[in-house]
């Protein structure tokens, strides 16, 4: 008895040895299959799925910012060239995304108005500005006492984002249903410009990495 | 706080929304764990995850399926018909000669959805096969990767945001694929909400710790 008491207290004393202490602030999250990690500085890879979690973005937020400005870069287009081109009985007319918003409003279809207006101008402008916001405020203590949520802030970008994609399915609709030979739509430069700009602030929004966040909080 | 070794950090979730730690505990078979600062839902025990999911998957692959091979919708104008399946959007987005669109299209509305669930499938066959254990990693890996991708959902809201706009024009039909694609987004809904990949994660260890330790055993 007594010698199964003392194996057992030494066995504890091992278990004592062997464990690790780890503060609660060091432990991450696998962007890719969500373990917890401990963050063992520069170089992590996750225990579970082996995937690096910090080596190409290694508290940089460069490639963030490089997508960010491509998609800046291509949403200027996107605004200026025209998105769909109707050819009707020889005619052409080309409208832009506020000027096919702008004729909606006008014949009466308000939410589909409303509905192109945020999927299209509204959400990417705003993703820009959040991004923006994001990635000045992990460098810059900018608005560190004020009570927003970042994380929150950013999932919310995460999921609104890929829905300004609609302007550019419905173009693309369109353009495939219409195909007559006295009407016909077919896709502008700006339907280009477009998927691009969503492309980039999508690959922006992955490429930021949330634990910035959590070191400026 | 103390650990034992690394893979005691599996008991421990940090919420995806808001970035709490937390420590899983066990909890009723169909039952849900929440958040306790923003109340995301952070993780579901169901005991016959693999079997659920591999009905779902297969069910949404066949309706993926019925979705691109009959037409979406029919449209009248003039006396002329014409109609649209899922294949001839993109397809003809590149004889436009818009190729970037339209590989971005393509990939967005057919090639990944299609790949997740083909994923799905191979995932949940495994998982119940207790086999390939590199593999099923592998495709979970993949998974995670391609996931934010998919954008079915957001196709079947711009196909009737199109319709609207043609509402005066032409008269529409709405064609089968057109509910084989609503059921399909549903099931992919349904399956992105309740089959969140750390729990297919966690099956799976819980699947291959079992059979390494019989394995031992025997």
């Amino acid at each position: 008895m007594d010698v199964e008491k003392k194996n057992l207290f030494k066995k504890e004393q091992e278990r004592e040895v062997c464990m690790i202490e780890v503060k609660e602030d060091e432990l991450i999250r696998c962007p890719v299959c969500e373990a917890v990690n401990i963050d063992k500085g520069k170089e992590n890879k996750c225990r579970r799925c082996g995937s690096a979690i910090y080596k190409h973005r290694t508290f940089q937020t460069e490639k963030s910012w490089a997508y960010l400005i491509t998609a800046i870069i291509a949403y200027i287009p996107a605004n200026l060239y025209p998105m769909l081109i109707t050819k009707q009985f020889g005619t052409t007319e080309g409208s832009t995304i506020l000027g096919g918003v702008l004729m909606l409003w006008e014949h009466g279809s308000y939410p589909i108005a409303a509905i192109i207006f945020f999927a299209s101008i509204v959400i990417p402008v705003l993703k820009f500005l959040v991004l923006f916001y994001l990635l000045i405020s992990v460098k810059y203590p900018l608005g560190k006492d004020r009570k927003v949520n970042k994380h929150k802030l950013y999932y919310l970008t995460e999921v609104i984002g890929p829905w300004s994609m609609i302007d550019v399915f419905v173009v693309a609709i369109l353009a495939a249903l219409i195909h007559l030979a006295n009407i016909e739509i077919v896709a502008g430069t700006a339907a280009t410009a477009f998927a691009l700009s969503v492309f980039f602030t999508l690959l922006a929004a992955h490429a930021f990495d949330t634990r910035l966040i959590k070191e400026n909080r | 706080m103390k650990l034992e070794n690394e893979d005691a950090l599996d008991d421990l979730v940090i919420c995806h929304k808001c970035h709490t730690l937390h420590k899983e505990i066990n909890i009723q078979d169909g039952s849900k764990a929440c958040c306790r600062e923003c109340g995301t839902v952070l993780y579901r025990y169901d005991s016959r995850l693999a079997e659920h999911g591999l009905a779902l998957s297969i069910a949404a692959l066949i309706f993926f399926a019925l979705a691109n091979f009959f037409p979406l919708v029919k449209i009248e104008i003039l006396g002329h018909e014409q109609f649209i399946t899922i294949p001839k959007t993109f397809v003809s987005l590149f004889d436009n000669g818009f190729y970037i669109v339209g590989l971005i299209c393509s990939f967005l509305i057919f090639i990944f959805p299609l790949m997740i669930f083909s994923i799905y499938v191979c995932l949940f066959c495994l998982l119940k096969l207790r086999i390939g254990e590199t593999l099923s990693k592998e495709l979970l890996i993949l998974l995670s990767h391609i996931m934010p991708w998919s954008m079915s959902d957001i196709f079947l809201i711009s196909i009737l945001v199109a319709l609207v706009k043609l509402i005066g024009y032409a008269q529409i039909h709405m064609g089968i694929a057109f509910w084989a694609l609503m059921v399909f987004v549903l099931l992919d809904l349904y399956m992105t909400r309740t089959m969140h990949i750390s729990e297919i994660w966690m099956l799976r260890k819980r699947i291959f710790l079992k059979k390494n330790r019989k394995e031992k055993s025997a």
